[in-house]
């Protein structure tokens, strides 16, 4: 049985304007011990469905429409939320996209992490300031016994992400689901924390959920990817298959403007940008939501009236499109790239 | 050239810093200097001359309420008609009252009376207002909506006439009735400050990151919402005081509140209406007491708000 199993999750925001499809039927599934990496452009749907798993989306004005959240066999949407926090921090932990806001600025370090681990481990505050000082080593804060009285403006941006793994970690999670975990930092800085985050989830058996939008991320990290578009999955692969044979024409495009170094087929010239923007989700297109930006959008039906299904194009490998790469002609190729 | 106070002092201490000799325990980042957000605030609060005087006089005021009677010679309620309504002089430095009986420490005696009531009353105030706002405030949506609706029609209701209606329902006017009546109908804009403080920062990522880790809801209140709030609270106290005390002089001085033969500075007010044409300084003295009161807590509430806020930090 999987660790965890997304089937069919719709979260929808009911404001003023209309009902925002947020997200609009993601299905995935995460066995233990794996690396999922969620990749798609901002506004795509990613954080809700990370947040709809930890049932921390907003309410109002935020609701889970449908769909189940499965986690060791226990449907989490329908949890109470007495139970749901019982959950959290302990079984799942999550980490946010801006560790300088993360932390409360008027509680010591040290304060922060104890808590969470007093909170489900129940032990005593010496063992948990102990286990404290032991995580603070493990995320590499040089002299953590002497920093765990400090307030978080002492620490930097890479430090205050660093807690907050430790934080995240304090519990031995199954599953860590880290939303944007680098976005926030510098690039130097960006490459340790991933290294770290590797390095820790392997040694305490974890799963991990890592949402991103920069595809060399997930590279490195993931061991299966699930690219979102318009609160909808996409595509979905291993890494190796995504990289190597990119079907959806958004994953396409989004490989596209990566730019390349080294290896085979190198591309050269200007990076291409995706043209367009993502549709306005409270009146999504009934036909095919990449439709307005795809390069390879036809007349036809399949483009302009239903909206593909997702399926199954090798083992393993899903996409939602009327236009995979492996089906497509050379005509269509030939007008597309320019 | 003009020279910014703050950034020379910056300059100074960074010039100290760099002259430590060099340690490789500290230098693996730990701090070199230690400070914190109250000797922070004091700093500020103390460069603010006017706030620092009325501190000063504040607390002065308040040591000589509560000490002076254990240390005066004369006995606060021993009458003594020879005496009667002398003016100040050497033996009796405020002079005495129509009963002989010695100002100085009479007025030491009502201002623990008015003074006790100004804070008890604030206290009540503080935690009804911070209950009442933080519940809005932090459940939100229809809650709070009624909530603060209803609040809205309370506000409408005028204060004084409250409380009298509150000390003729609670009978006589002890110390604990005038805390009430005065408490009941003034706690309105407290929890205002306090639902809008909880709405704010209920939005932080901490917030989210705390529920993320599965902290129960009173904790997210308690320990990360309102400590965040503690800082306009100190201000809600000394902004609700002066209010208060003048309340319970009003109350006193047409006679609903405190009576003899306990005494508040109200009420020794009202006893020098009586011969105020005679001998002015039985009513001049109360009433200097009480303005210096509201004054200075007014002037302590103004500079605690510069200290507090780092929003309104000058430089």
């Amino acid at each position: 049985m999987a660790l965890l199993e997304v089937n069919d999750l719709r979260t929808h925001f009911f404001t003023r304007e209309g009902v925002v499809q947020a997200v609009d039927g993601v299905s995935f599934s995460l066995e233990r011990g794996k690396t999922l990496g969620i990749v798609g452009e901002s506004g795509c749907g990613k954080s809700v469905t990370a947040l709809s798993i930890m049932g921390l989306i907003p309410r109002p004005p935020a609701r889970i429409v449908s769909g189940s959240v499965v986690f060791e066999g226990r449907d989490l949407t329908t949890l109470r939320e007495h139970d749901l926090e019982d959950v959290r921090g302990n079984e799942i932990a999550m980490i946010f996209q801006d560790p300088m806001t993360c932390l409360n600025p008027t509680l010591r370090i040290g304060t922060q992490i104890t808590e969470t681990i007093r909170r489900h481990k129940g032990v005593s505050k010496a063992e948990a300031r102990k286990r404290a000082v032991e995580l603070l080593d493990e995320v590499q804060i040089p002299n953590a016994a002497g920093r765990l009285d400090d307030y978080p403006h002492r620490y930097s941006g890479g430090m205050r992400q660093r807690v907050m793994i430790a934080m995240a970690l304090s519990c031995n999670p199954k599953l860590l689901i880290a939303d944007e975990p680098t976005t926030a930092l510098d690039v130097t800085v960006q490459a340790q924390v991933l290294d770290l985050l590797e390095q820790l989830r392997q040694e305490y058996g974890m799963a991990m959920i890592i949402i991103t939008h920069d595809m060399g991320v997930v590279a490195e990290a993931a061991d299966d990817i699930v690219v979102m578009y318009a609160g909808q999955v996409v595509e979905q692969a291993s890494v190796l298959e995504l990289f190597d044979h990119p079907e959806h024409p958004y994953t396409e495009a989004l490989l596209g403007a990566l730019p390349q170094i080294e290896g085979e087929g190198i591309r050269e010239g200007r990076l291409t940008a995706i043209p367009g923007r993502p549709p306005d989700l409270i009146r999504p297109p009934t036909a095919c939501r990449f439709g307005p930006r795809c390069p390879y959008a036809d007349d036809e039906d399949r483009c302009t009236k239903e909206n593909p299904e997702l399926r199954e194009l090798r083992p393993g490998h899903l996409v939602r499109s009327a236009h995979p790469t492996s089906e497509r002609s050379r005509a269509d190729t030939r007008m597309a790239v320019p | 050239m003009v020279v910014n106070p703050r950034e020379e002092q910056l300059r100074t201490e960074a010039i100290v810093d760099e002259e430590r000799p060099f340690d490789p325990d500290t230098a693996s980042g730990q701090p070199l200097r230690q400070t914190n957000l109250w000797s922070d605030a004091w700093r500020r609060y103390i460069r603010n001359r006017g706030a620092l005087v009325a501190g000063a006089i504040l607390v002065f005021v308040i040591l000589y309420c509560l000490i002076w009677p254990f240390i005066s010679p004369y006995d606060p309620n021993g009458v003594d008609f020879s005496l009667k309504n002398q003016t100040p002089s050497l033996r009796h430095p405020l002079g005495t009252d129509a009963f002989g009986r010695d100002l100085l420490t009479r007025t030491a005696l009502g201002g623990r009376i008015s003074i006790g009531i100004g804070f008890a009353a604030t206290i009540v105030i503080l935690l009804i207002g911070i209950a009442y706002g933080a519940i809005a405030g932090f459940v939100g949506g229809r809650v709070d909506n009624g909530l603060m609706r209803f609040l809205d029609a309370l506000y409408g209701l005028p204060y004084l006439p409250f409380a009298i209606i509150t000390l003729a329902i609670l009978g006589n006017a002890s110390f604990w009735t005038m805390v009430i009546a005065l408490s009941v109908a003034s706690w309105f804009t407290t929890a205002r400050i306090v639902r809008g403080q909880i709405i704010t920062l209920k939005e932080n990522d901490y917030v989210r990151a705390a529920k993320a880790v599965g902290a129960r809801w009173y904790r997210v209140l308690g320990r990360h919402l309102l400590p965040n709030t503690l800082g306009v609270l100190i201000i809600a106290i000394f902004l609700e005081l002066p209010g208060v005390i003048l309340g319970e002089a009003f109350l006193s001085f047409i006679g609903l509140g405190i009576s003899p033969p306990d005494s508040s500075w109200g009420q020794m007010a009202e006893e020098g209406r009586r011969v105020y044409r005679v001998v002015p300084h039985v009513i001049v003295i109360p009433s200097i007491a009480i303005a210096t009161l509201v004054l200075t807590a007014n002037f302590v509430a103004d500079g605690l708000r510069d200290a507090l806020d780092p929003r309104t930090r000058e430089t």
